[in-house]
């Protein structure tokens, strides 16, 4: 079996449960041992993946709550195991519960956007790039049929779907047709590169000397999306050859957390001023400067914007009874940002 | 039910399989096909053919779903059954895209192997350049793999010395010969290639299609292409296998945008695809060199990836982006990682090998980046610096080796450094250049004087390894040196010699007297005339002895371990570098039985139905070929007597499969059952290339043997005389492939006692075949009662190039 398919089940593993469970440690897979224990039952069968699609499987295993586990308390039959044979894995859309009823049919389509970058020693933006996702939240009556079309999707650079998307309208005309799983789900993700600038700037500045290292990090806005920006935090990982840290900042908090980390969190950037933070290193005895310094790792937040520039036109829906409620939304946060110093 | 593993039960729940797999539901004809592999492990071998015919049935379903289960029973029963597909392919292709994702991925290996076993490779993929090197390349890469043997014994990995060190900045069409080449073969025929330099299985390009004539492998590309997007990395994963092995090469860019996006999931299935990239991007680098930027490293990547990452930089790395990449890697070096800096410099290097334009900066660099470092080693005298620098030290000099005249500049400033660089490894390596080049130019001989001085004056203050290496430039010096310098150096040289003698450490005692010995009449001060009459003879040898003294000393931990074997994309082989349990490579090309195809075909073909009916043995043989040890205990249920002549059946159609020209094997063929007839026949085959006194007494040996058949009990008291000899030894061509038939451990059942085999290469030069392998093979007989009917068999190559010899002796306790 190819080593990928192993740690891609597992991860689909990870995902079931954190989503059965509502989080994944160590004291709830305890808790409920029985539902996990069910769960990859039905998942893996002699070493090979049997039945991974989460909306199939919540039609075997019930979810927990408080009124399945009364009633298993009361009855002593701790099984939750529906007793029907799952319906859809014989029809021809096995990622979806055969025949779902809402009472007022929504769906939710959202861009959430991560942007990567790397700023080298220079300040010279050496890669910028953003991986961004399409997840939909459907809650549609009956079996219905979602075409949803982007404005440019010139700028996608390559592009991953969900097995309900049918690729033959999308190599013809870029046009996503599917029927989607019920539920929440990522419909899409694709990737744009070659951004020319990011949002904000971070400009660390060290000097070391004398057996201490100063530290001045400047953060601003460079190009301003439209939106505000929040939750901005800076991060960085102290050498091991200081003996002490002494931070400050004009905004925000700084926090040297147990790992030697260092974490300033801004929150927004306020109107009047630059939010700057500065401090001196004390090194170890015997070690005149600092030759190897520290990577930032910046995170932010933009509500309501896609900085890739991505926009969707219009999402059409057929075989509905009647008029469903539409949802758009955009989202964009910093992956892999990070400042080189 | 399949999962109650009873024997008792098994024709009952095969029963219900079978009627389960004519089932209205799609859900439970699934659950029957997932049932099949349970069933299969019982190993109750005379279900086997129902079995198979149940996956046929599935396999000719409609569903989907069902598919992908079948997909996975078909390849966990009976992967070489290659019928089963051809009846269905079109439509399997065509369905593929609505199988389940986990199903995706079995069907899709599979109708790989189908494709090729009918049609074999494409012309137009990188795959064909096998084809192209081969003729031409022959004759080269045997010397190459000579040399390689030679002057590289660190890369000699488990015996398989193959010559794959090829430079990195060399052939690609070589390294992509050799990938294809590895696809295909079993672990067992690469082990027997390394023995000798002729080529394992011939090519030729009858067994290569064209893919844009070829309507199955059209449809096999089409249908995989949709599958990149697919969300499952796996799945992306199989599928690019699939282009990069079929599909013609302009054509291959489709697979490099989808692979570098599943860079962007977990960190684990990061490294796995990276690793397959690693593979993809030597064998073309200009498949990813536009792509560069995807692998600039992360500060939150685990040291792995980097190193992994760093490696495919390097060789990717073309003239116009290699000026981005050494920006970057300006950064990396000062990484706090300090090991991930020190493999930076490293890779660094490698640039500078691979692109010769950009030597001369890469050496500015590294030069700064020395007397950068050696700041910080004086006094923090921290790991990783000194690390750093002997990389660095290590680079340059492999930039050096290049071209030495044009860097004589540099080599100056690497020993005026000397003073400051305190690290030993660093100090022995600049020590190494100066020995190694103290001819070169005008400036190095005259700075020579005083730099032999000054080492010799701080003599008894350096580590271990730079008092070795002090010893050895100063002879290559003494060696190259001429005129007046050659009293100074000698002078140097007994002074530093004595000290050696008087050191604490016996290793540099042992060098200097070794040293003194061979440098006796070069060293002697009295004068010329005393050298003169050193036979030239006797110089020459000196000569030659001190340089291959210097050939082995200080060679670098190679930056960049060669990975001696390729194994197909995303399998787990790839990942652990070694053939993991249960890999199976690519069928033969063209191994289907088709009438068209000419005979050495169609004995490849019966080979491969051979292996097919004894797919168990190959089974549990393969774990034991793998890891090399090969008195495995396989766990099969046959009796002896059964397996022992299933084993000379498949050594028979081996015999036939390689010697396809002869009537001796073609008698082989019919004579099967006659067992120690066809053995005999053979081995008199075998022998009939050389008169030897060792073949005679393996004669004897065998002839007792074989005329002992049932009086088996009599065999061990009968025989003192093979048992005081105690050793097989078979000088052979093909080992893998024998090693085959021979390493079985036949079990017994009944008490757990069997015969066990075992073979070691052993050092010494075989005196009878010229390709001096010599293998000693040891059969050892655990049961209690005796073995009749053993015989050892070798492979003849068709032409009959080299005669192969067996000594027979077996010891029966």
């Amino acid at each position: 079996m190819p080593p990928l398919m192993a740690i891609e089940f597992l991860c689909r593993v990870a995902d079931v449960l954190s989503d059965y469970l509502g989080g994944l440690n160590e004291d709830v897979i305890k808790d409920n041992f029985i539902i996990v224990y069910e769960l990859l039952d039905e998942m893996i069968d002699n070493g090979f993946p049997l039945t991974t699609e989460p909306n199939i499987l919540r039609e075997m295993i019930a979810q927990p709550n408080i009124v399945s586990k009364v009633l298993s308390v009361v009855t002593g039959n701790s099984s939750n195991v529906s007793e029907t044979r799952p319906g859809a894995t014989a029809s021809c859309v096995p990622w979806r519960t055969t025949d779902p009823k809402y009472a007022n049919n929504e769906v939710y389509v959202d861009l959430v956007e991560e942007m990567d970058a790397t700023i080298n020693r220079d300040g010279v933006l050496v890669k910028c790039e953003i991986y961004g996702e399409v997840q939909v939240n459907s809650h549609l009556s009956g079996l219905p049929d979602l075409t949803l079309s982007f404005a440019n999707t010139s700028i996608l650079d390559d592009v991953r779907f969900h097995p309900c998307v049918r690729f033959r309208p999308w190599e013809s005309n870029q046009i996503l047709s599917f029927v989607p799983p019920d539920g929440q789900f990522k419909l899409m993700s694709y990737r744009v590169k070659k951004l020319k600038s990011t949002p904000i700037y971070v400009k660390p500045q060290l000097t070391s000397g004398g057996g201490t290292c100063r530290v001045d990090v400047l953060v601003g806005i460079r190009n301003d999306p439209g939106k505000t920006i929040d939750s901005i935090t800076v991060q960085f990982q102290l050498p091991h050859c200081i003996l002490s840290a002494d931070m400050t900042s004009n905004h925000g908090t700084v926090n040297i957390l147990a790992n030697k980390t260092c974490l300033w969190s801004i929150g927004r950037i306020p109107k009047d001023k630059a939010p700057s933070m500065s401090g001196t290193l004390v090194l170890e005895t015997g070690l005149e400067r600092l030759h190897v310094f520290p990577t930032f790792q910046v995170a932010f937040r933009v509500m309501g914007v896609a900085l890739s520039g991505l926009q969707i036109d219009k999402l059409d829906l057929k075989n509905l009874p009647n008029r469903p409620y539409k949802g758009f939304r955009a989202l964009t946060r910093a992956g892999e940002f990070e400042v080189r110093s | 039910m399949a999962g109650i593993r009873l024997h008792v039960i098994a024709p009952l729940v095969l029963m219900a399989v079978g009627k389960c797999a004519r089932d209205a539901s799609v859900y439970v004809r699934k659950c029957a096909a997932n049932a099949l592999p349970k069933l299969y492990d019982l190993r109750l071998e005379e279900h086997n053919s129902a079995i198979e015919e149940i996956v046929g049935i599935l396999l000719n379903d409609h569903s989907p779903g069902v598919l992908g289960a079948a997909a996975a029973a078909f390849a966990s029963i009976c992967p070489n059954n290659f019928s089963l597909i051809g009846q269905n392919y079109q439509r399997l292709c065509e369905i593929l895209l609505d199988v389940e994702e986990w199903g995706q991925i079995i069907l899709i290996g599979i109708l790989l192997r189908f494709v090729i076993a009918k049609h074999g490779l494409v012309r137009e993929s990188i795959m064909f350049s096998l084809c192209c090197t081969e003729s031409s390349n022959s004759e080269k890469d045997g010397s190459t793999t000579e040399i390689s043997i030679k002057e590289d014994p660190g890369f000699l990995c488990g015996g398989n010395n193959f010559g794959l060190d090829v430079d990195v900045s060399g052939d690609n069409d070589l390294l992509a010969s050799m990938v294809s080449r590895c696809y295909i073969e079993r672990p067992d025929e690469y082990l027997s290639r390394s023995s000798y330099t002729n080529r394992g299985p011939e090519l030729n390009v009858a067994q290569f299609t064209s893919g844009k004539s070829n309507n199955d492998v059209k449809i096999l590309l089409q249908c995989t292409s949709p599958l990149l997007w697919s969300n499952n990395s796996a799945v992306v994963l199989a599928a690019g296998g699939v282009h990069w092995i079929m599909a013609p090469r302009e054509d291959l860019k489709r697979i490099v945008k989808p692979l570098l996006f599943v860079l962007r999931s977990s960190s684990a299935s990061k490294y796995v695809v990276l690793c397959n990239i690693q593979v993809f991007a030597k064998a073309m680098p200009s498949l990813f060199a536009p792509h560069f930027e995807d692998f600039f490293i992360c500060s939150s990547d685990s040291y792995q990836i980097k190193a992994l990452k760093l490696e495919i930089l390097s060789s990717i790395a073309t003239d116009s982006s290699i000026s981005f990449i050494f920006k970057e890697f300006q950064d990396y070096v000062r990484d706090p990682d300090r090991r991930f800096a020190a493999d930076t410099v490293a890779a660094i290097g490698l640039c500078a090998q691979r692109l010769p334009k950009t030597a001369n900066t890469c050496l500015q660099g590294l030069l700064a980046l020395t007397r950068l470092e050696f700041l910080s080693s004086d006094i923090g005298s921290v790991e990783g610096e000194a690390g750093v620098l002997i990389q660095a030290i290590m680079s340059i000099r492999s930039i050096i080796k290049q071209d030495p005249p044009s860097h004589e500049k540099v080599i100056i400033q690497l020993i005026r450094s000397l003073d400051s660089i305190k690290v030993p490894a660093a100090r022995a390596m600049i020590i190494w250049i100066a020995g190694e080049y103290c001819s070169l130019g005008d400036t190095i001989p005259r700075m020579l004087t005083t730099v032999l001085s000054y080492l010799a004056w701080h003599f008894t203050t350096e580590a271990l390894e730079t008092k070795l290496q002090i010893l050895n430039s100063m002879v290559k010096v003494l060696l190259c040196a001429e005129g007046e310098d050659l009293w100074s150096f000698k002078r140097v040289l007994n002074y530093v010699l004595e000290l050696a003698e008087c050191d604490l450490n016996y290793d540099v005692r042992d060098r200097a007297r070794f040293l003194k010995k061979i440098l006796s009449s070069n060293l002697n001060p009295q004068g010329l005339e005393e050298e003169a009459n050193v036979s030239p003879q006797h110089k020459e040898l000196s000569h030659v002895l001190a340089e291959h003294i210097f050939g082995g000393q200080t060679k670098p931990v190679s930056p960049e371990p060669m990975n001696c074997r390729f194994y197909l994309p995303g399998s787990l082989s790839q990942i652990v570098l070694h053939a993991a349990p249960g890999y199976e490579p690519l069928p033969k090309p063209c191994s289907l039985l088709h009438d068209d195809i000419d005979l050495s075909n169609a004995c490849q073909g019966t080979n491969a139905l051979e292996s097919a009916k004894n797919s168990d043995f190959y089974d549990t043989d393969d774990h034991g070929s793998l890891s090399g040890s090969l008195d495995e205990e396989s766990t099969s249920d046959y009796s002896r007597q059964d397996s022992i002549t299933k084993s000379s059946v498949s050594s028979g159609g081996d015999g036939t499969g390689s010697a396809n020209d002869d009537d001796d094997s073609v008698d082989l063929l019919i004579q099967i059952s006659d067992v120690g007839n066809a053995c005999e026949n053979q081995n008199g085959f075998s022998h009939s290339g050389s008169a030897d006194l060792r073949e005679l007494i393996s004669k004897r040996g065998l002839e007792s043997w074989l005329n002992d058949q049932p009086g088996l009990s009599s065999a061990s008291t009968s025989e003192p005389s093979e048992v005081s000899i105690s050793t097989a030894r078979i000088s052979m061509g093909d080992i893998g492939r024998r090693v085959k038939t021979k390493s079985y451990t036949l079990l017994d059942p009944a008490n757990g006692n069997g015969l066990k085999v075992d073979y070691t290469f052993s050092s010494e030069v075989s005196t009878i075949s010229h390709h001096l392998v010599c293998v000693e093979v040891f059969i050892k007989n655990c049961s209690s009662e005796a073995m009749s009917d053993i015989f050892l068999q070798d492979d003849e190559s068709s032409k009959g190039s080299y005669s192969a010899d067996q000594t027979i002796v077996a010891t029966d306790r």
